[in-house]
């Protein structure tokens, strides 16, 4: 019988700070036991802006996490984003002594070269993921390990964050004693459960959008080739309501989840909603017109900005499996037609975690999609044995421990 | 300042006489409250046309006009009845503004009386040498076209003649006091502005101090290119007062809320204050006004201490705008005549033509540049982006994402 662990993951957002306390068995079940949660305070665009308000946040999360899965808590697996996250491609070759055979050791020396890609001085990198090796110029070889060859070239995919921002965060759960194992990227961490091999190996684009920041990651032929974060989500769409309706950004809040829409057509003319008036609020008319063409103007440029960037590494009619679109604010009405239309001929799919059992509750909303993948790539860097072929690119995320 | 004698001839030591005429019922009001709020150096004399209103008056003088045309009923909002009337009381008039150094006229145009004895007591008080302000209303749109063009006409009469005109339009009441506010309330706050800037002119021609004002700055700066007078005047006895006085004056409606000072060419700039007002204080509303005034401005500036140490510090700010540039002054006198000129003036009859020097220099270019000193609303206005204010923003190719993406794409509502 294989041995049980017990991963949690943590997501500290700009929205609500989730936990999720996950049994993982070694042949790949995911069982979540419970999720925690608790209002998002002092952070914006997924970084910590109020060190203590944030603490008492994840504080309250965990706790919630504790009672309901009857768990304690004792290290977390953090989700990490925001504005500052970079990534790049980086290319290393390692000349190999004549007659030899390629062992982990040369491996981890190409990986420890591919490092030393050109990132920022105050930067730490986060993952070096594995795309493909080469063995004396032979193409995609995916372990190398045991091969002859005189010339090992690997191509690593390198996401990297400003350390100080990062550090931040994790000192936020350490003031309760808890130990962080390891942090991981939102974008990394959602693709282990919404997306599976088959999608992976077809060219799939997975957009996390939440409440500060989206998150984004490219996979194809199996690896990834691009990811991202864009310091936008739906904190703007409210913000955006809150300026051009000229309402509390508390209204906006409830009339962007209520009502909004992005869908701007066969609105009937004249079409408005009211709001009650409130304590120092003297209530009004929305036009639902001009509230979802808000939305929908703001959801459009970030379409745009992503199709850019995505755009440049793959282009769209690689992407076989089309996008998925995860996290919070892709529960917003009408945003696959949003994203339809900008990725003209590009399938856009709404996705949420997959392959965990659970409380459907749990994973199958898309705002847990990140927390939950933290628990699910703990349990793939923690199942360590080579035979281990959930994923096939485990060996990466492997070596991506940081 | 050979086109005012009477200021040549005046003694070092004698005090200049300065007279408020309240002409027609309106300007009766305006000068009554004046007189009633402030004991300013003045003469008061009111001038009308309806005894009723005469008798009511606080004034010192008063002198009916016409009591054989209108038969101290008034003109009834008819020019052609006041004139007839004005002409009736013409050694009346000439008498009111005699021996004054300083006339200033308040009315309210577009009725009867005023409307036609402002212009020609404006133009007697020139001939005579004195220097003129005009402190004049003009009516609620809602009260009619006709209306507005009898005040329009007096008001172009007069511009020709007065060295200054404090133009208060009724219209902008509304912007003066709160929606909500009784309409007493309104009057007397419209009133108070007024009475404001006739109480600063006198203080500025009266004031002596470690600066006074030139009279030819004064002059140039007021000289009514067809333009529109900038006034605003605040007061403060604080701690800080030096700044909050200069606030409240920026504050004031005649200025547009401080808008109009950029478009002014020349600034006068008077402060008043108590014998402990310091250099320090001086500077610093300087400093200020010269923030909120084009880089071109000309600045005047005049101080004046009192012996005593209660009184507040006073900031006055005057400007002139010529954004309406229509009505010059190069042709004066216009063809329809309405009075005579008295004989006995006539040798001061050309100066009435010529501007003073000091203010001649002035109007040529602004009436030039004045088409295009409209200022249009900037783009560097803070652009809205709410709760993402003060934090890190997004920029990504050189766009604020932070700010909403409608506003960006300008999408109308």
């Amino acid at each position: 019988m294989a041995r049980e662990k017990i991963h949690v993951g943590l997501e500290i957002g700009t929205t609500k700070v989730c936990a999720v306390v996950a049994e993982c068995r070694r042949d790949g079940e995911m069982r979540i036991l419970g999720v925690g949660e608790s209002p998002s305070r002092g952070v914006r665009k997924g970084e910590i802006i109020d060190f203590k308000n944030a603490t008492q946040c994840v504080h309250d999360a965990l706790a919630d996490a504790e009672d309901r899965s009857d768990h304690q808590i004792k290290d977390v697996w953090l989700a990490i984003s925001g504005g500052h996250i970079n990534s790049l491609n980086n290319r290393s070759s390692l000349t190999l002594p004549e007659e030899s055979t390629i062992s982990a050791k040369e491996i981890e020396s190409v990986e420890f070269k591919a490092k030393e890609a050109g990132i920022p001085k105050e930067n730490v990198i986060i993952h070096s993921v594995i795309q493909r090796y080469y063995v004396d110029g032979q193409k995609g070889v995916i372990d190398p390990h045991g091969m002859m060859g005189t010339k090992l070239e690997a191509d690593f995919h390198i996401i990297h964050g400003v350390t100080n921002r990062i550090q931040n965060a994790i000192r936020c759960v350490r003031e309760f004693d808890i130990d962080v194992e390891d942090i991981v990227v939102n974008s990394v961490a959602s693709a282990q459960v919404v997306l599976d091999c088959q999608q992976k190996e077809a060219g799939v684009v997975l957009i996390d959008i939440g409440g500060g920041v989206t998150d984004y990651i490219v996979y194809k032929d199996g690896a990834v080739c691009h990811s991202g974060v864009i310091a936008l989500g739906g904190d703007h769409i409210t913000n955006d309501l809150c300026i051009g309706l000229r309402i509390p950004i508390a209204r906006a809040e409830k009339l962007k989840i209520e009502e909004g829409s992005a869908i701007t057509e066969n609105i009937p003319p004249g079409d408005k909603i009211t709001l009650k008036n409130d304590t120092g609020f003297s209530g009004k008319d929305i036009e639902r017109q001009m509230l979802n063409m808000i939305i929908q103007a703001r959801l459009q440029e970030l379409f745009i900005i992503l199709r850019k960037r995505i755009h440049d590494v793959v282009p769209e009619h690689f992407l076989g499996a089309g996008i998925l679109l995860t996290g919070g604010c892709s529960l917003m009405r009408g945003i696959r037609e949003v994203a339809e239309s900008v990725f003209s001929g590009t399938p856009v799919y709404l996705a949420h975690a997959q392959s965990v059992s659970g409380p459907m509750s749990a994973f199958e909303n898309p705002q847990l999609s990140t927390c939950i993948g933290a628990a699910k790539y703990a349990q793939a860097v923690h199942a360590e044995m080579p035979e281990e072929t959930i994923f096939d690119r485990l060996k990466g995320f492997l070596s991506g421990r940081a | 300042m050979i086109t005012y004698p009477r200021w040549l001839e005046r003694g070092i030591d004698k005090e200049p006489v300065l007279r408020l005429l309240g002409i027609g019922n309106a300007g009766v009001n305006i000068a009554d409250r004046i007189a009633v709020r402030a004991s300013l150096p003045l003469e008061t004399i009111a001038l009308n046309s309806d005894q009723q209103s005469l008798n009511a008056s606080v004034a010192s003088k008063k002198v009916a006009l016409g009591p054989l045309t209108t038969h101290g009923l008034g003109a009834g909002g008819d020019p052609e009845m006041g004139l007839e009337a004005a002409r009736e009381s013409l050694s009346e008039l000439r008498l009111a503004v005699d021996g004054a150094d300083v006339i200033f006229l308040c009315s309210g145009l577009g009725g009867g009386t005023g409307s036609s004895t402002a212009p020609q007591l404006a133009e007697l008080a020139r001939a005579n040498g004195s220097l003129v302000v005009a402190i004049v209303t003009t009516p609620f749109q809602f009260e009619g076209r006709r209306r507005t063009q009898q005040a329009q006409d007096a008001l172009r009469i007069i511009s020709q003649h007065a060295d200054a005109i404090v133009h208060f339009e009724n219209d902008r009441m509304a912007e003066i006091t709160a929606a909500r506010t009784e309409a007493e309330q309104t009057f007397a706050a419209c009133d108070d502005i007024l009475f404001q800037s006739v109480a600063s002119l006198t203080r500025l021609i009266t004031c002596s101090g470690p600066m006074p004002v030139a009279l030819p700055d004064l002059l140039g700066v007021l000289s009514s290119g067809g333009g529109s007078f900038l006034f605003g005047n605040g007061e403060s006895d604080g701690g800080n007062r030096a700044h909050e006085a200069l606030e409240i004056a920026l504050r004031s409606p005649l200025l547009d809320r401080g808008r109009l000072l950029h478009e002014s060419k020349k600034v006068l700039v008077h402060i008043s204050g108590p014998a402990s007002l310091t250099f320090a204080e001086v500077a610093t509303v300087m400093q200020e006004i010269s923030r909120s005034t084009s880089p071109l401005a000309l600045l005047h500036l005049g101080v004046s201490a009192a012996k005593d140490d209660s009184a507040p510090l006073i900031v006055t700010l005057i400007g002139h705008c010529g954004t309406a540039g229509k009505e010059s002054k190069a042709q004066p006198l216009p063809t329809s005549e309405p009075i005579r000129k008295p004989a006995e003036t006539l040798f001061v009859e050309q100066p009435t033509e010529e501007i003073p020097a000091a203010s001649r220099q002035e109007p040529a270019p602004t009436k030039q540049t004045t088409p295009k000193v409209k200022q249009e609303d900037l783009p560097l206005e803070p652009i809205a982006r709410g709760r993402f204010e003060k934090i890190e923003p997004t920029i990504v190719e050189g766009e604020d994402l932070d700010v909403p993406t409608f506003l960006r794409r300008k999408i109308k509502k």
